[in-house]
């Protein structure tokens, strides 16, 4: 009876795990494979030759190869720790506004932060790039009725990566906001009524019942904040090119150009396969903290 | 003949050439560009022309921003759906010629190229000494200045010496106007090395020498100083000189809104110029590089573009597709004696580079702006066409960026650049 069960559980099982053979672990490990070969894209696997780790150490090595990819892995890290540190706690503060039944508005305000969600990245690139303009951008115009003199935004290494998380919060934050609006719906109101009649104030219901409560929600938050974020490549190709002097030159952006212009397949692999290993390091060390932050 | 028999020949007669006319309409031609949708639309119109007596070729017209046309071209190109003809920097063939990616050109197409165009052109457009494509333009660096700006700064003509264009860039500074006396570029390969190469070879150094870098010359550590005297003096504000994706950007905005004295561009960006100034353009001339201090007479760095087939395309595709190009270039098909490429380029501001074309064009050529690009071009030195050229431009790009906000030294800059050209063209070479 078991044997029956397993073979049909397994005849109905294949079908999922061929598929996620094929399209998914077969090419993460071609990519694993192909971070040891030298190997241009544009021949076949065939001509790969196997080179060990050479590729590894040529990218973490002295020469512009590495400089360029430290920077890149410099880069894209910084994006995301500031592209989560910005999302996370504006998603919370919106959908706290916007899940208050008292206020006025809450789902116009609901709509309009998730619309930007839906906007297009070319769409946003476009105009982005516009408010940012150095002198006669609207951004600078306004700061100059502050009285503060022009910004360079993208035109300084000092603060493009910055404008470019701007963007990236910008478009994201509404999506984070409807999830922060779930896990608010999760938390029983009876348990605020209680706080309320022991007399907690506002703070120490957010502090004491809310935030504790959405600590799934935050922790599912952050792993797609920040798998969104290490995967950044558009407002980067279209608006910035990786310049200047590299500063907004992410790893995406930056394998594409090694794999696919320069045609160096070996070197663009041993990139993504070390994207892969410090996105599954970060993940993984969310995931221990919120564990035993939950067994403490 | 009885009305049977005749119906039955037409018959076998429709059916024999059915096959042959489902081929002929079946070649379709995809051209990959970088072009502006208006110039787009002089290469579709210069098809249309074609399609006239080639019934059964199709040419469509696809374009890319500049920045995304080697990526274009090499993950589409591998497979036979890809674009049949890209045009590309000559920097390019090298590596795509290795990964056979561009198929070189049959012998009749070489033939009438080498005999039609100059030799130094021929040889851009060859690996190995076989042709790959057919050269189209050819650009070259000089020194654009707004005359308007000179005239309030007070400078009678544009700078001959290197001592020259510091002064000059010096009096056309005005930081509360928000005015830079000379444009730098930065955030775009070519835009910041080829400008940077100018005035290299205009100090008699060069970028590579037989194969090998070549910046560790004392012509270099001079290039690298300017540079660095520019920067910290206030004369260039890399802040304003950044590009985008297009090879547009602020770094265009503040010199077609004079706040750029002076820059360093090629001839291409004609159409670009008028068309952010207006009538304002003729405040806008051309002249010779200033000569360094270790330099003997202007020079200035060339690069050509040519058109490629794919090698992956069909047999008749690839076919067509020389044929196509083969008239797009031959002087019979655009006006006065000028080819249709050339017609499409001029419109530009671009120079042509076949021979017949550029004494077609001898009048246009002869303006104000062009004339003072075609007078430097006899001294022009070719961008070098090495492997591993694109990676070795890009990484200097990057060591130039970085003297121009100030996080390196000219000494380091130097050291950096030459350290990592000898490392890409050593392993490019292998």
């Amino acid at each position: 009876m078991i044997e029956r069960y397993r073979a049909s559980a397994g005849i109905m099982l294949a079908p999922a795990v061929t598929l996620i053979g094929i399209f998914i672990l077969l090419p993460m490990l071609l990519t694993v494979w192909l971070s040891f070969q030298d190997w241009s894209t544009q021949t076949p696997f065939a001509s790969a030759s196997f080179i060990g780790l050479d590729n590894f150490r040529e990218i973490f090595g002295p020469t512009s190869i590495g400089r360029d990819f430290k920077g890149a892995l410099a880069n894209t890290a910084i994006y995301t720790a500031l592209s989560v540190i910005l999302i996370l706690p504006l998603s919370v503060a919106f959908g706290l506004m916007v899940y208050q039944h008292d206020v006025a508005g809450g789902t116009a305000l609901r709509t309009v932060l998730f619309s930007t969600y839906m906007v297009p990245m070319i769409a946003v690139a476009l105009v982005w790039s516009k408010l940012y303009a150095p002198g006669e951008g609207p951004l600078n115009q306004m700061l100059g009725l502050l009285g503060i003199g022009p910004q360079p935004f993208l035109s300084s290494p000092r603060s493009a990566l910055i404008s470019i998380v701007f963007l990236n919060v910008w478009q994201q934050v509404g999506y984070f906001t409807v999830l922060a609006i779930a896990g608010l719906t999760q938390i029983p109101g009876s348990l605020y009524e209680a706080a309320k009649l022991d007399g907690a104030n506002r703070f120490e219901q957010f502090r004491f019942i809310t935030l504790p409560l959405m600590r799934r929600t935050l922790l599912f938050s952050a792993v797609i904040a920040i798998i969104n974020a290490v995967q950044v490549f558009e407002p980067v190709a279209l608006i910035t090119q990786g310049g200047p002097v590299g500063s907004t030159n992410v790893l995406t952006y930056h394998i594409r150009r090694v794999g696919i212009e320069r045609a160096q397949g070996g070197l663009g692999s041993a990139m993504a396969v070390m994207l892969m290993l410090s996105l599954i390091v970060v993940v993984c060390a969310l995931f221990a903290l919120a564990n035993r932050k939950d067994r403490e | 003949m009885s009305f049977a028999w005749t119906s039955k020949l037409a018959l076998v007669a429709s059916l024999a050439l059915l096959p042959a006319t489902g081929w002929a309409q079946s070649v379709n031609i995809y051209y990959l560009t970088h072009w502006s949708p208006e110039t787009v639309a002089l290469l579709e119109a210069a098809a249309k022309d074609y399609a006239k007596a080639n019934p059964d070729v199709s040419v469509t017209v696809r374009a890319v921003p500049f920045g995304d046309l080697l990526t274009t071209l090499r993950s589409q190109g591998g497979g036979s759906d890809g674009p049949t003809i890209g045009g590309i920097y000559d920097l390019w063939l090298p590596e795509l010629a290795r990964d056979k990616l561009v198929a070189p050109a049959p012998d009749t197409v070489a033939e009438e190229v080498k005999g039609a165009w100059p030799a130094g052109v021929v040889s851009a457009a060859s690996v190995g000494g076989k042709l790959y494509g057919i050269p189209n333009e050819i650009d070259v660096y000089a020194l654009n200045y707004n005359k308007a700006l000179f005239k309030q700064a007070g400078i009678a003509a544009a700078p001959k010496t290197w001592d020259e264009f510091r002064e000059a860039a010096k009096k056309l500074t005005n930081k509360d106007a928000g005015q830079q006396g000379f444009g730098m570029i930065n955030s775009w390969a070519a835009g910041v090395v080829h400008p940077f190469a100018s005035l290299l070879v205009s100090n008699g150094g060069e970028l590579v020498k037989d194969g090998k870098p070549a910046l560790d010359s004392k012509q270099a550590a001079e290039t690298f100083q300017l540079y660095e005297d520019l920067i910290k003096s206030g004369a260039s504000v890399p802040a304003m000189a950044t590009a985008d994706a297009n090879t547009t950007g602020p770094f265009l905005d503040n010199f077609v809104s004079g706040k750029t004295g002076m820059i360093i561009m090629a001839n291409w960006w004609e159409s670009a110029l008028k068309a952010g100034m207006g009538d304002k353009f003729a405040d806008i001339a051309t002249a010779p590089i200033p000569i360094g201090p270790s330099g003997d007479k202007p020079h200035s760095i060339s690069y050509s573009w040519m058109t490629v087939v794919n090698a992956n395309a069909g047999q008749a595709e690839q076919k067509a597709a020389w044929d196509f190009l083969a008239w797009l270039n031959n002087p019979k098909s655009g006006k006065n004696g000028a080819s249709a490429m050339s017609d499409i380029l001029m419109s530009m501001g671009i120079l042509p580079s076949r021979s017949s074309d550029i004494e077609a064009h001898k009048d246009k050529l002869g303006s104000e702006f062009l004339s003072g690009y075609v007078s430097v071009l006899a001294d022009a030195k070719p961008f070098p066409v090495v492997p591993g050229g694109q990676e070795f431009s890009e990484s200097l790009q990057q060591t130039l960026e970085a003297l121009q906000y100030g996080q390196v030294s000219a000494k380091d800059a130097q050291a950096t650049a030459q350290a990592d050209a000898t490392s890409i063209l050593e392993r490019a070479a292998k």
